[in-house]
């Protein structure tokens, strides 16, 4: 016995709290408020914490046993031995996965700690645990499963989870009394429907061409077969191991897309923020999204054989390529469409699909230990800023909350505060309500800088690690992504720069600013840890700072195994194909380039800066426009250049993140896409449906046996005279027929 | 053998009673009427076993007149039955009348 046997606990344990949490979590909390919540919510963080100590032991194992990956079979599923098919959950632990699990297991287990403060009184705070619980559990199977069928079952748990937490709070509805949180619900499901519907038939291919869905069968088959030019049957069609592939790495783009929240399939993410926001913490930025990058990375072996075969779609462009430039693009547009935006949780949830689209740009390029590690660092500080973006929203409730009633007043002022509420319009999410923040909310303030200048890429901070190790990989691979890539790093710089500034600084714009108060300790002590971690992910993987030094550290490999780039090297080999066939290479390590870095840093202290000049102070009221929404008439005294600048790039470039917020975004794919031409045309199918086939073709073949029955009796009927004559004569004609056949016929 | 008839004309005679019998069950109405020709039918075939019993010098198609004759007889019993229980209640016994089970 070793320790790999304790693998399956990471699935049991958060199973048995949800069950538990699910059947009896409600009678808790409602016998008695104070004490079941503590008893649901903290029996519901100890199961994820106890994944996380076995995920831990499973380091341990892996470093003592080689790194080598260990299979651990928990039991049979599917075995249908005519087709030579078979799957079962098997646990595939190996340095990727374990990576995986610790993120998944390491953050949950603070964002459930910090949910217990946030979800306090909330009626339903068991089915939030339940869900939670949920959660982890599939998400730890998509990570630590063997082949793509028990990843899908993971892959399809965590979108149902993502679905019943968006809509957590079903009922709410928006200012036009349309249910916004469940239609954000269903539009994640939906879209990522799409995305599934691509991972589906990939899979199809996948066992069509190897037989098999197991992950180390279909890797170690792919190069095989591409080594021996092997051709795939399909019916008639013999397509080359490339092309078929070409096809499967798109499909699970296509996957990625939907799940990673990518051009075109993002738009759900940023409707996903309805949910409460440790949700929006746990699922929507650090792990679930990242799933698509994880399959990515999983697959890199399918990824490096088309890229080494030159088999293009279209003649056109390559998977990999596509991969980099979706995530390049997405990268892009989604830090241009964070700028226009006032929501303080769509902001980050525009920078997730920002910084998701960093990582599918590190895997589209092959820098998968990139792509892991600013995984890994994202999901330390995105967590971070949405757990203080939820601190913060709930300071301002406070705030609104102490001005409604006066203080301690609760007698008499309840109507007065529903109208006051009516009135101003006021939303706690809105920044430019908020303000000055900095001295009201100590911690959460400090806190949130931190992940902030992470996620802008201050050194050093870990966020200025991952991104750099991007940036370099890119910039010595493909210059266009590097450009689009460095665009959109100064752009993150900026709206988080206009973020901090609009939150925390300058005076408050509302009077639920001035009475806003810092959370419980619940809430921050995890903000606390996540803030250390931010600081110190970056030494994860850090780079050499010289080619020397490299080179002298890489004599002893083992002594940085730590390091994500070795650590990491035995679960994603860094193959090369060349003419003669695969050659293992040995991983380059990643030495720091003073250029990039140089550039990296520049890009963001200069977006900080430019966000301090624009919005130092600004907006002075709550309802200023804002400052980017008109022209910045101060700046052409300065510099002839500024005029430029005001008159053109900034109006320019205003209106084309207005119109990709607005337009391309809302009314193109929001309205358009996704209302018009998917609801649409599933509201015509459906009626196509109910009226033409149902009504006219099923009940048409119904009603029409029965007329059919009722004629063909009809005309029977008459046989029955009920003159014994008539039967008689039958009897009759019918014994002489009988008699004249077999006297005549018969022989 | 003081047998002087052929056998032909048995089964002609035999023939002639079970068309007169079978004319009598499809044409008349009165049910005793119906029921005394399908007795005619019945003894017609009884004239042919015997018939040919003798011809054949055979005793088995005797034996089977003897189980017809039984059966005859049964049957009289239950459809005279019959037919007094139905004229008791309808006072008719013209079988056109009796056809409830009309479809």
């Amino acid at each position: 016995m070793n320790t790999f046997s304790l693998a399956p606990l990471i699935l049991y344990l958060p199973l048995a709290g949800l069950l538990f949490n699910g059947l009896f979590g409600r009678g808790i909390v409602d016998r008695n408020r104070k004490s079941g919540e503590r008893f649901v919510g903290w029996l519901a963080t100890l199961m994820t914490f106890g994944a996380f100590v076995v995920s831990l032991t499973l380091l341990v194992s892996l470093a003592t046993n080689g790194f080598e990956a260990w299979y651990v079979p928990i039991m049979d599923w599917i075995n249908i031995p005519g087709a030579n098919f078979q799957v079962g959950w098997t646990q595939q632990v190996d340095t990727l996965s374990v990576t995986m699990m610790l993120v998944v297991s390491g953050i949950g287990t603070l964002i459930h700690i910090y949910a217990i403060g946030y979800m306090h009184d909330d009626p339903d705070f068991s089915r939030f645990f339940t869900y939670l619980n949920l959660f982890v559990f599939f998400m730890l199977i998509l990570v630590s499963a063997s082949s793509y069928l028990m990843m899908f079952v993971g892959w399809e748990g965590v979108g149902l989870c993502s679905y019943l937490l968006i809509g957590f709070w079903f009922g709410r509805v928006d200012k036009n009394g349309a249910p916004a949180n469940s239609n954000a619900a269903r539009k994640a499901m939906v879209m990522n429907r799409i995305g599934d519907f691509g991972v589906l038939l990939a899979m199809f291919l996948l066992f069509w061409t190897f037989g098999t869905l197991d992950y180390t069968p279909i890797f170690d088959g792919a190069v095989e077969m591409y080594k021996a030019n092997h051709v795939v049957q399909f019916g008639g069609m013999s397509l080359s191991l490339p092309t078929v592939l070409t096809a499967v790495t798109a499909l699970l783009l296509l996957g990625a897309a939907g799940k990673s929240a990518q051009i075109p399939l993002y738009t759900w993410l940023p409707d996903a923020m309805a949910g409460p926001t440790p949700v929006s913490a746990l699922i929507h930025a650090a792990t679930m999204v990242t799933a698509g990058v994880y399959l990515l990375v999983r697959s890199n072996v399918l990824y490096e054989v088309v890229r080494d075969s030159g088999a293009l779609i279209l003649g056109l462009i390559s998977t990999p390529d596509l991969v980099a430039w979706t995530g390049a693009l997405t990268a892009f547009f989604a830090g241009l469409i964070a700028f226009s935006q006032n929501d303080i949780k769509k902001v980050l949830a525009y920078s997730t699909v920002s910084q998701l689209g960093f990582m599918v740009a590190a895997a589209g390029m092959g820098a998968y230990v990139a792509a892991m590690f600013h995984l890994i660092t994202h999901a330390f500080f995105k967590a971070l800023l949405f757990l203080g973006s939820g601190s913060v929203i709930h300071g301002m409730e406070h705030g609104h909350h102490e001005i409604a009633h006066g203080h301690g007043d609760d007698g008499d002022g309840h109507d007065g505060h529903d109208a006051h509420h009516e009135d101003d319009g006021f939303d706690p999410q809105d920044m430019r309500y908020m303000g000055g923040l900095r001295n009201r909310m100590r911690v959460t303030y400090i806190t949130y800088m931190i992940g902030a200048l992470a996620l802008a890429g201050i050194f050093p901070l870990s966020g200025f690690w991952s991104k750099d190790e991007i940036l370099l990989h890119a910039q010595t691979h493909e210059m266009p992504i590097f450009i689009l890539l460095a665009l959109a790093a100064l752009g993150t710089a900026f709206y988080v720069g206009r973020q901090l500034i609009m939150v925390f600084f300058g005076k408050p714009r509302h009077a639920a600013a001035e009475h806003a108060a810092e959370s419980p300790a619940l809430m921050t002590r995890p903000l606390i840890v996540l803030a250390v971690l931010t600081a110190l992910g970056g030494l994860l993987n850090a780079p050499y700072l010289t080619k020397a030094m490299a080179e002298r550290n890489e004599m002893h490999p083992r002594g940085f195994w730590f390091l994500l780039e070795q650590w990491g090297e035995h679960s994603i080999p860094a193959i090369h194909l060349t003419e003669e066939g695969v050659v293992h290479m040995p991983h380059t390590p990643v030495v720091l380039s003073p250029v990039v870095a140089g550039l990296s840093m520049l890009l963001a202290v200069g977006g900080l800066l430019l966000a301090w000049l624009v919005y130092r102070g600004r907006p002075r009221t709550w309802d200023e426009a804002d400052r980017l929404a008109r022209t910045p008439i101060w700046w052409w005294n300065i510099l002839p250049l500024n005029t430029f600048y005001s008159r053109g790039l900034v109006p320019l470039f205003n209106r084309f993140a207005a119109w990709s917020a607005f337009k391309l975004d809302g009314e193109f794919w929001h309205d358009f896409i996704h209302d018009r031409v998917i609801r649409d045309m599933f509201v015509t199918f459906a009626a196509f449906s109910s009226n033409v086939l149902d009504a006219q073709g099923v009940d048409g073949v119904v009603n029409g046996a029965g007329a059919v029955t009722r004629r063909l009796a009809g005309a029977l009927r008459l046989t029955q005279t009920g003159y014994a004559r008539t039967y008689a004569l039958a009897v009759f004609l019918g014994a002489v027929g009988l008699l004249v056949y077999f006297l005549f016929m018969a022989n | 053998m003081p047998s002087a008839v052929d056998i032909n004309w048995y089964i002609a005679l035999s023939g002639i009673l079970f068309v007169i019998g079978a004319l009598g069950v499809l044409l008349r109405r009165n049910a005793i009427i119906l029921f005394m020709s399908i007795e005619l039918m019945l003894n017609s075939a009884n004239l042919l076993f015997v018939a040919f019993a003798r011809h054949l010098g055979d005793l088995d198609g005797q034996v089977l007149v003897f189980f017809v004759i039984t059966v005859a007889a049964a049957e009289v019993a239950v459809g005279l039955a019959l037919i007094v229980a139905i004229f008791r209640t309808r006072k008719s016994i013209n079988i056109d009348e009796i056809n409830l089970l009309k479809g």
